[in-house]
């Protein structure tokens, strides 16, 4: 099982899913933002299982240094996507984002 | 009562039953003890990830989102991309789950946990995201990857030659993008001078 | 000088009356008349010279013929537009020379009679520059040789009587009668353009195709059965023009409310010379009537039933006018008939006296309603023969002419065409022609009775201001007074082939030919004598009926007006329906008002209502519905970013999906 790389794409895809999930059901936006990181994290995941199965010889290394890549920008990313919702949260007292209409007609 | 056991339980279904089949592989099929690990680490991982985005306290959320990246690590580990599962935790666990907790604590109001937690759209949004994990893993077993068995492992030297000598000039552009965030993420969530506390 | 050169002058002298009356005549006051009444008085003169020339075989042959003389003018190119290639001239040939003398005579007396007439009307001038309008129309109408200027001509015309008939603008009855008069000519207008439009078929189809009034005639009949739209067909789309211009059954209905009209307007429009344009037609196309025999039958019947329906409305109306406006129905419909009968040069000879004493009567009435002070209703009238001696003695003269009682005008001519169509066979036409003759003596001179004679039925301070009309009006009643007396002896005579035949057979000798009608010489005392006495006694009848109920007084001989016998005798059971039909005009205003107004309007309401509800309905439907699809797609933006999330997810599933269904998955 942990010899062949369909068994972590179907994991990284699992993952995917539940993230997404919750990115479009929750209302918090901090939920949000976390089901954001799992899928940043199960893409990750794809990554590496390519590049650890990948052929060449510097393939596997490639695939983990993209993914170092991947977790600075995810990190990057958190940070500001948080400093913007708590910006919001000072203007509109509230952390849930069917509040936030201020782009409806 | 019975809505706040309802997430609590699916997770713990995921982990009994891919545990259980786990236990099973190990010890009466006599299996390799990589997949069975690899099994324990994908039910933690999915469990888990399943609490998250259900349960109702955001800090419980926040909480398994840790314990989430932790089975990640392993997984990588497991893979043989041992300072990958490093990096995973020091800079997910380490600083990420603490700046999403800190920003939780920001961000709460007085009486978060009565009120719905999904919105209308989540019944939709359900099958969406079981229709795209069985297409993912559809598409994924209908290929044919021609890949080689796995190999043993990076070995972190292998990896430093590659960061630093073929992939020198993102890593340093990546520096400049976190210097970027941090003046960004400072300079938005700064408070307004007289401005509402 | 030559004469030809003289002819455009015809036209453009009371055009150019016209334009400078229309634009400065307001300035000029009461002088507005000098410059339309000489402009008619030179075209008199010049019309005459041109007239005396051709009708005497001093002025050159036509071209294209052995025996016409006239005049040509032209041709001037008209419409160069590529292949079309339109010119038209002026032609005077004998027929329009006969149509100058009556149209130009009456015309410069009308001019004259309206300076006494219209003086105290505040649009003086505006009424000089509509009669020159009017003026110029009528001689392009009968100068012209192309069909289109014909047409053109014949459009004008029309506008000028309804300018006329409206003349009084602010009245309701007569804005109403201008519309009528208009509309109804406009009816018979269509055929008469659908007719040139055949005419223009059939002489392409022979290759040539021409609007020249006699190169096209002599194409259609050199065609005969090859046209592609049959004579017949062109001959009665002609003559419908006819019927709304001259007013022949059913078509007739304008004619007595265009009585609105100032007297002058209607002496000289609708009796001396609008009306007459319809005869005039059909003389000038007489080759194309005489090829088909059907449609003269059709021109006849309809000419001789217009003549009896007038004439029966003409017996119990009250307004003088409209007595005198059914009277010319009824001489008009004798004209067509005659026309159908193949007598054209009767049609003509009765054309020039009618328009003779019937512009005479007409004047003659605007003389007594101006002494009556506009009072119009005969039964307010009476006894004016001594108070207007002038007036009296001229309208005795003309209602003798038109009587047909010899030797005055009316006579030979109204016999000439009863006589010739006995001689044709049309023995038909003969009966109701004696008969409306019968009826023509005993209204005129119940006309007479009640006006001129007995005593004075009107208010009696009116009596006191009676006053004979100035001499600028009593001049020209006089000089119409003279061809109605004796127009008949000057070119009636000799009987059986007349000057007149002799001058307009050039004209119309083609069609003779063609009708094949029998030449038999003139029998004094054979059958054209009996018809002779035939006419001459039922004239004398009607006119010792009408003077037996509406009384008489010449001087010594008089007889007292029986009222009480008139009321008895329109009471009787049989001619109580009679009375009363004729007091109603037969009911035709009526049936038009129901048709068309009545039933029209309904129709009309509901189109419109297909047009507001449907139509418009549709359209506005279809913009409803494309702001109602709006509005509801427009719900699409919530504004929430995880709705848009979603879709994208939605969207993504289903391409990939479908790719993997569509390509059965990767391999």
């Amino acid at each position: 099982m942990s010899d062949s790389l369909d068994t972590y794409l179907i994991l990284s895809g699992i993952l995917f899913a539940i993230g997404s999930f919750g990115f479009l059901a929750r209302r918090n936006a901090i939920s949000m933002l976390m089901s954001i990181e799992l899928m940043l994290n199960a893409v990750n995941l794809a990554i590496v299982a390519f590049g650890v199965f990948g052929a060449g010889p510097d393939a596997s290394a490639q695939g983990a240094v993209f993914a170092l890549m991947v977790m600075a920008v995810a990190a990057a990313e958190a940070t500001v996507g948080l400093a913007i919702v708590i910006a919001i949260y000072r203007n509109k007292k509230t952390p849930l984002v069917d509040e936030y209409d201020a782009m409806r007609q | 009562m019975l809505a706040r056991l309802v997430p609590i339980l699916l997770g713990l279904i995921v982990m009994g039953a891919v545990l259980g089949i786990a236990a099973l592989m190990l010890l009466a099929l006599g299996q390799d003890w990589e997949d069975a690990l690899l099994w324990i680490l994908a039910a933690v991982m999915l469990g888990s990830g399943l609490l998250v985005v259900t349960m109702r306290d955001i800090i419980r959320c926040g909480l398994a989102m840790i314990v989430c990246f932790l089975a990640l690590a392993g997984i990588y580990t497991l893979m043989g991309v041992p300072l990958l599962g490093a990096a995973q935790v020091i800079v997910y666990i380490g600083a990420i789950s603490v700046l999403i907790l800190f920003a939780i604590m920001l961000t709460q109001t007085k009486d978060a946990p009565s009120r719905l937690v999904f919105q209308t759209q989540a019944g939709v949004a359900a099958i969406a995201a079981v229709v795209f994990a069985v297409l993912i893993a559809l598409a994924v077993t209908a290929t044919d990857w021609g890949a080689a068995a796995k190999r043993v492992g990076i070995s972190t030297n292998a990896m430093s030659k590659v960061l630093f000598r073929d992939f020198v000039f993102p890593f340093e552009i990546v520096s400049v993008l976190l210097l970027a965030a941090v003046i960004g993420g400072v300079f938005l969530a700064k408070r307004e001078p007289g401005g509402p506390s | 000088m030559t004469i030809e050169a003289l002819l455009p002058l015809l036209l453009l002298l009371p055009l150019g009356g016209f334009l400078v009356t229309a634009f400065i005549g307001r300035r000029f006051g009461k002088s507005a008349h000098w410059i339309p009444v000489l402009a008619i008085l030179v075209v008199w003169i010049i019309a005459m010279v041109a007239v005396a020339n051709v009708l005497t075989g001093a002025a050159p042959l036509l071209p294209g013929s052995e025996d016409t003389h006239g005049y040509v003018a032209g041709p001037w190119a008209w419409i160069p537009a590529g292949d079309l290639h339109i010119d038209f001239g002026l032609v005077v040939d004998p027929l329009t020379a006969c149509l100058l003398i009556v149209v130009t005579t009456i015309g410069l007396l009308v001019h004259v009679y309206s300076i006494g007439y219209m003086s105290h009307d505040p649009g003086y001038w505006r009424f000089f520059a509509y009669l020159n309008l009017f003026m110029f129309s009528m001689l392009l109408l009968v100068l012209a040789d192309n069909w289109l200027v014909v047409f053109v001509a014949w459009e004008l015309v029309g506008l000028s009587s309804y300018l006329l008939i409206g003349f009084w603008y602010r009245k309701r009855s007569a804005q109403l009668a201008a519309k009528k008069a208009f509309i109804v000519n406009r009816v018979g207008d269509l055929g008469f353009v659908l007719g040139i439009a055949a005419i223009v078929v059939n002489t392409a189809a022979a290759g040539h195709p021409t609007l020249n009034v006699r190169e096209s005639i002599e194409l259609l009949l050199a065609q005969g059965e090859a046209n592609p739209i049959p004579l017949v067909v062109v001959a009665l789309l002609v003559f419908a023009g006819a019927m709304g211009k001259s007013a022949q059954f059913p078509l007739h209905v304008w004619l007595p409310d265009a009585m609105e009209g100032p007297t002058p307007v209607s002496a000289l429009i609708h009796a001396a010379t609008m009306v007459n344009a319809g005869v005039y037609l059909i003389a000038r196309a007489n080759p194309l009537f005489a090829s088909t025999p059907s449609a003269m039958v059709v021109v006849a019947a309809i000419g001789i039933f217009t003549a009896i329906l007038a004439a029966s409305i003409a017996m119990t109306q009250t307004d003088i006018k409209r007595v005198l406006a059914y009277s010319t129905l009824s001489q008009l419909g004798y004209m067509f008939a005659a026309l159908g009968v193949g007598a054209f040069t009767a049609a003509i000879f009765h054309l020039m006296t009618h328009g003779f004493f019937k512009g005479l009567l007409f004047l003659g009435s605007g003389s007594v309603i101006h002494a009556v002070h506009e009072e119009q209703d005969m039964r307010r009238m009476g006894g004016l023969s001594r108070k207007i001696p002038i007036t009296y003695a001229t309208m005795f003269v003309g209602s003798i002419a038109i009587a047909g009682i010899p030797p005055f005008a009316g006579f030979f001519s109204k016999d000439e065409i009863l006589g010739e169509a006995f001689k044709a066979s049309f023995y038909w036409v003969w009966g109701v022609g004696l008969f409306v003759a019968l009826l023509t003596a005993f209204y005129m001179f119940r006309l007479m009775g009640l006006t001129f004679w007995g005593s004075f039925r009107g208010p009696a301070a009116i009596w006191d201001k009676i006053h004979e009309s100035p001499r600028v009006m009593t001049v020209p009643l006089i000089l119409l007074a003279i061809p109605s007396a004796l127009l008949g002896l000057a070119i009636g005579l000799p009987l059986g082939s007349s000057v007149l035949h002799g001058w307009l057979e050039p004209v119309f000798h083609h069609a003779t030919e063609l009708l094949a009608l029998p030449h038999e010489s003139y029998e004094l005392f054979g059958v054209d004598g009996a018809l002779i006495l035939a006419s001459v006694t039922v004239a004398v009848a009607g006119l010792v009926a009408a003077w037996r109920l509406f009384g008489v007084d010449l001087g010594r001989f008089r007889a007292p007006a029986r009222p009480e016998d008139v009321r008895e005798l329109s009471a009787r059971p049989g001619l109580s329906f009679l009375y009363r039909a004729s007091l109603n005009k037969w009911w035709f205003d009526d049936l038009n008002h129901l048709l068309f107004i009545v039933i029209g309007g309904r129709i009309a309401a509901a189109m419109w209502w297909f047009d507001r509800e449907v139509v418009d309905g549709t359209v506005n439907a279809i913009g409803r519905q494309t702001v109602v699809a709006g509005r509801g797609l427009g719900r699409v933006q919530t504004g929430h970013v995880q709705n848009y999330a979603l879709g994208i997810a939605l969207g993504l599933i289903v391409i990939a999906g479908s790719y993997l269904i569509l390509t059965g998955g990767p391999r």
